[in-house]
């Protein structure tokens, strides 16, 4: 009553309607009327409504303004996106729905308030999110707002394969040093067999530039002496693609030149020496050796690639390349292989009951990735860790001995560490025999004479993220 | 795999306001949808948004490029620019984001910064404080890109061996200058000497290179 009383008066005087004290006893009256209270009733009733109608209004425009960020989605990629409705603070929700999803290869489950499926399409689209909240009448409209949805296409069809002499002529290839996108060898290396695919990356086959990787081999007749060198020319650089192959034609012209067999016989003779009966001195005549003579032709190389700089007028560093080589010789006991590396390239050696590998070089790799030290740089010839540059390993035999660049390396060893593990090499030959995604196998068998062809399809693995060159030579 | 941590450092003081931000947004969105269609930026490149004004703020963490969703970047109509603060917060940032290399761990490819700013910082102390902290990440390039003013531009130059200057902060010169974002982190991710910076591609006709 004291209530309605009081209404009453603010109504009044909003109004500007004053009581005289005469007329107390008759306000008395009329507020305590009956009528006058189911009036007052009815009045705060509506109000009420306009308060809640309002209130109702203001949510459902909170929830169209509020952004719903659900994550990208990739094509042919699974897709699986909780709507949580709870942590947007979105509970009052009681039902709904989203248009627009089928075409993209998406369904809403709104139970679960999930969007789900693989997408099909890529572009940056928007859907229709529908909703009820609760109260809302169960058949009134639904309201709508609208939600960004980003779809990547996938990668892999993202990929174009650009030939690096699409539409060029002779002469644009030799001003460009053009070489083969893909190259393939396999030929008998002495008692063993040499097999070699250098491919192309990706990255390089998007925008129809050149490979950088490049690869020599040799086998001299009248020594026995075999080497294998392989050159990963620098991303960064411009002409990396010669560098890579002056450095490894360098290699080749160097031992031609040098290992003849006035020089390799006193080698010979305290290698069978050493062989029966070692020594200390045989073990430092071996070492001197290979330091001479491998040094030698590491700086040789180094010296053609400036010799070439210097006579088209550029910078070394647009030669940049890192090089590895081996030099393999079949011996009565056995063989013996010598290494020299810079850069991030693997050498490694299997046993021939494939229970050990060794390394034979170390990588030069830095915290960052693609940090890396190149033949091109002279620095590498005075640092104090040259001389730990060179390897020796001898062996009764060997089943394979591989070279690798980091195109390979990356993807398939993924860390330094691996290198040194046999189970990772048992994994990495698993792999070439038929244990990969794609089904090709690469046969070893001496007979099998597709082995360069079956190379080059297994190194067309896909692996994100790792879209190097790729140059792989085994000897087996 | 290996990532290409990218760090866009942006301006959103008081001389932002008006088409300034519009056209930084605008060109932020391009720069993303050209990664985000291009198959080797997908596999590799991250990227992180700290916008300066008074305050300096982690927009966006570093995040792989397909899960990358740009928000709105809005600025203030008048304030400060505390360019020192949001170096300071880049260099405590990257230090935690930042995946070195060892024998067991593949390392990240050399982060890239890039900086953009439509004038001289207000907090001059702290910003030169701050650069030898910034150079000690060992960024594979630093670029820095002053927006339409051409004053102060050897604090810039002790930053970074790269200053750019834009002769206005337009639409089409902000865009131009991103499209050449785009080109220099495509650079980002080859092989390189160790200690080597990454090459820069030339310029676009509307981006003048500070001597």
């Amino acid at each position: 009553m004291q209530h309605n009383s009081k209404y009453i008066k603010n109504l009044f005087n909003n109004k500007g309607v004053e009581i005289s004290s005469k007329r107390v006893d008759l306000f008395e009256r009329f507020v305590s009327d009956n009528s006058t209270i189911g009036i007052i009733e009815k009045i705060r009733s509506l109000q009420t409504n306009i308060m809640e109608n309002w209130q109702h209004k203001n949510r459902v425009q909170d929830i169209i303004e509020k952004q719903i960020i659900i994550p990208n989605a990739t094509v042919n990629k699974e897709y699986k996106a909780f709507l949580d409705f709870e942590k947007l603070g979105l509970n009052d929700i009681s039902y709904s729905a989203i248009e627009g999803l089928e075409e993209l290869g998406l369904v809403y489950d709104n139970e679960k308030e999930i969007v789900v499926g693989v997408p099909k399409v890529s572009g940056d689209f928007k859907v229709n999110f529908k909703f009820r909240i609760k109260d809302d009448l169960d058949d009134s409209l639904l309201h709508e707002k609208k939600i960004t949805l980003v779809i990547n296409a996938d990668p892999k069809s993202l990929w174009k394969n650009i030939q690096s002499d699409f539409e060029k002529t002779e002469d644009w290839k030799i001003e460009n040093y053009w070489k083969k996108d893909d190259e393939i060898s396999f030929e008998k290396l002495g008692e063993k067999n040499i097999v070699i695919s250098s491919k192309r990356g990706r990255s390089h086959a998007n925008v129809g530039s050149f490979r950088d990787d490049d690869f020599a081999y040799k086998f001299f007749d009248h020594t026995g002496w075999s080497v294998v060198c392989v050159a990963d020319g620098a991303g960064s650089a411009k002409l990396a693609r010669k560098g890579s192959t002056i450095a490894c034609n360098a290699i080749i012209e160097f031992f031609t030149l040098n290992f003849t067999k006035e020089a390799l016989e006193v080698f010979d003779n305290v290698i069978k020496e050493h062989q029966t009966n070692k020594t200390a001195e045989t073990s430092k005549q071996i070492s001197h050796f290979v330091y001479d003579n491998l040094s030698k032709a590491a700086l040789f190389a180094h010296k053609k690639i400036e010799e070439f700089a210097t006579q088209i007028n550029v910078s070394i560093k647009d030669l940049h390349t890192t090089l590895i080589f081996t030099l393999i010789k079949k011996y009565d006991f056995g063989y013996a292989i010598l290494s020299f590396g810079v850069g991030d390239c693997p050498i490694g050696v299997i046993n021939k009951d494939f229970t050990e590998i060794k390394l034979m070089n170390w990588l030069d790799v830095g915290e960052f990735g693609g940090g890396t030290r190149f033949i091109t740089m002279p620095e590498i010839f005075n640092s104090e860790k040259f001389p730990t540059r060179f390897g020796i390993s001898l062996y009764d035999d060997f089943s394979y001995l591989v070279l690798m660049t980091d195109g390979i390396y990356d993807p398939k060893f993924i860390v330094e560490a691996n290198l040194e593990k046999i189970e990772c090499w048992k994994d990495f030959f698993e792999d070439l025999q038929g244990k990969n995604n794609e089904n090709v196998n690469v046969n070893f068998e001496k007979r099998n004479i597709e082995v360069a062809e079956n190379l080059s399809k297994w190194m067309d693995f896909w692996s994100p993220g790792n879209h190097d060159d790729r140059t792989l030579a085994i000897i087996y | 795999m290996r990532r290409l941590p990218v760090y866009l450092l942006l301006d959103t003081s008081g001389g932002m306001f008006g088409e300034p931000i519009q056209a930084l947004n605008n060109a932020l969105s391009g720069l993303i949808s050209t990664l985000r269609t291009d198959p080797m930026a997908l596999d590799t490149v991250w990227v992180s948004i700290i916008t300066f004004n008074r305050i300096a703020e982690e927009l966006i963490p570093l995040t792989e490029i397909g899960s990358f969703q740009l928000p709105e970047i809005t600025c203030p109509q008048s304030g400060p620019r505390h360019t020192g603060r949001a170096l300071q917060l880049l260099y405590d940032n990257a230090t935690r984001d930042i995946i070195k290399g060892n024998e067991n761990q593949k390392g990240d490819w050399k982060p890239l910064l890039f900086l953009f700013t439509k004038g001289a910082p207000n907090d001059k102390v702290d910003f030169v404080n701050a650069i030898p902290l910034i150079k000690s990440i060992n960024f594979g390039a630093i670029v820095s890109c002053a927006a339409g003013y051409l004053k102060d531009e050897d604090l810039l130059k002790q930053l970074s061996e790269n200053v750019v200057h834009l002769d206005s902060a337009d639409t089409h010169t902000i865009k131009q200058f991103f499209k050449w974002v785009s080109d220099t982190i495509e650079q980002g991710n080859k092989s390189q000497g160790t200690g080597e910076s990454v090459p820069l591609p030339p310029p676009p006709a509307e981006i003048t290179l500070v001597i």
